[in-house]
């Protein structure tokens, strides 16, 4: 089985932040995105998600080297200083490397 | 009947009970949660329910009578942010962008009080104009806009431009979930007349109660889970989410007593000056004023006004009109 590595870009922000991160992804070259919501403890307390002000989402992209750098470099100028986050960058292997 | 047994009057409805047990479960960290799922399904019944049948309202009573105190209420919903603004703003030392956040939910409105008021008015046999659906609906989208338009005169730039957030604001508070749904089940409701409330009543009406209950039941753990923000966010915002509610309330019932409502509307018009946003305004500010800070807004209009208002709220300003109305 051929494989290729990816980038798998991870973000769990709150819920509010899933619009903004959505419309920065085709802009940097991403072909879609993942998410789903969580819950969670952190430094803005606990995240319990009763209702959206209070929810957390994941959300997870699967994109090239170069795309993930510049969509980390994005979120870390534009988003971060506006919405509680945090971001992670971890390898990937992939199939069909050309749908990404 | 006095205040106070006006206000036990209120205490004692089902629907305050429910909240003030959904208080006690968060304040003793019990594991009741509602998932969110529910309290968004719970907020859809809710508002379509009071759409519905405020549109029916309409249909009876003919816009004629309906428009001047609707144009006094959408009014209200403007004028409360430019004054609440200041106030905040210089009263509070509260940065632009917060003052211009928390001043959008005051001048919004709360459907749920609005509905808790319904209810009392009810439960005491008074009666009030139907219609007055119509005003919580004008009431939810102006203040929002001002908000938003005054945040962004308040703030910097940073990264996205104020005519794009305020696209964003536009959008949110006319297509919003919550007025999206008001302002559809009223022009339903206004279209079907009574004969289409005939067909639903058993479906959006006799359960109604219950599924304020319920409701209720949830707001009590969210606003209980909320009182520890209150040190976060100081004494001057705890005073501002009782008077100032206190103050609108008093304009709103004169308004509506101005504009030919009768007891029961003027209060209901009372009660949705007074009552301060948490479904509609949370969200458009967010997504459009991501600089104010979540806590401040959704604390104030949360854990203070929201169950000061229902739970004492609502009878004060009954008798306020009752003083008008003499």
């Amino acid at each position: 089985m051929n494989t290729h590595p990816m980038k798998l870009v991870t973000l769990v922000c709150e819920a509010y932040a899933l619009q903004a991160v959505k419309k920065l992804l085709p802009e940097v070259g991403a072909h879609g995105c993942t998410h789903f919501p969580v819950e969670g403890d952190g430094a803005g307390g606990a995240r319990t998600g009763e209702m959206k002000e209070f929810a957390n989402v994941q959300i997870e992209v699967v994109l090239t080297a170069d795309a993930a750098s510049a969509l980390l470099a994005r979120i870390q100028k534009e988003l971060i200083p506006r919405y509680g986050m945090i971001v992670f960058e971890s390898d990937v292997r992939v199939l069909r490397a050309e749908k990404f | 009947m006095d205040i106070f047994s006006a206000i036990q009057a209120n205490l004692l409805s089902p629907a305050v009970l429910f909240f003030v047990l959904g208080l006690i479960a968060a304040l003793t960290k019990s594991d009741l949660k509602f998932p969110e799922p529910l309290y968004v399904g719970l907020t859809i019944y809710l508002l379509i329910a009071i759409g519905f049948k405020g549109g029916v309202a309409i249909a009876e009573a003919g816009l004629a009578k309906v428009w001047l105190p609707a144009f006094a209420a959408m009014g209200l919903g403007t004028l409360i942010p430019l004054w609440t603004y200041p106030v905040l703003r210089f009263g509070g030392k509260l940065p632009g962008v917060d003052a211009a956040a928390i001043a959008a939910h005051y001048g919004s409105v709360s459907a749920v009080t609005f509905i808790a008021a319904t209810n009392y008015l009810k439960a005491i046999d008074l009666p009030f104009e139907n219609y007055a659906t119509a005003f919580l609906a004008v009431m939810e989208s102006p203040a929002i806009l001002i908000g938003v338009v005054l945040g962004k005169m308040a703030t910097k730039n940073t990264g996205e431009s104020a005519a794009a957030s305020l696209k964003t604001a536009v959008h949110e508070a006319l297509f919003g979930r919550s007025i999206f749904l008001l302002v559809g089940a009223l022009v339903v409701g206004y279209l079907c007349g009574a004969p289409g409330m005939k067909k639903v009543e058993a479906f959006f009406v006799a359960p109604f109660q219950g599924v304020l209950a319920l409701f209720l039941l949830e707001m009590g753990v969210v606003a209980g889970r909320r009182v520890g923000d209150l040190r976060k966010v100081g004494p001057f915002l705890l005073g501002f989410g009782i008077i100032v509610p206190l103050i609108n309330g008093a304009i709103g019932v004169v308004l509506g007593k101005m504009t030919g409502l009768e007891l029961g509307g003027a209060t209901l018009l009372g009660v949705l000056s007074s009552s301060a946003s948490y479904i509609a305004a949370p969200a458009a500010i967010r997504m459009s004023l991501p600089e104010a800070n979540p806590t401040l807004y959704l604390t104030a209009s949360l854990a203070i006004t929201f169950p000061f208002n229902i739970t004492l709220g609502i009878p004060i300003y009954l008798e306020i009109a009752r003083l008008l109305y003499r």
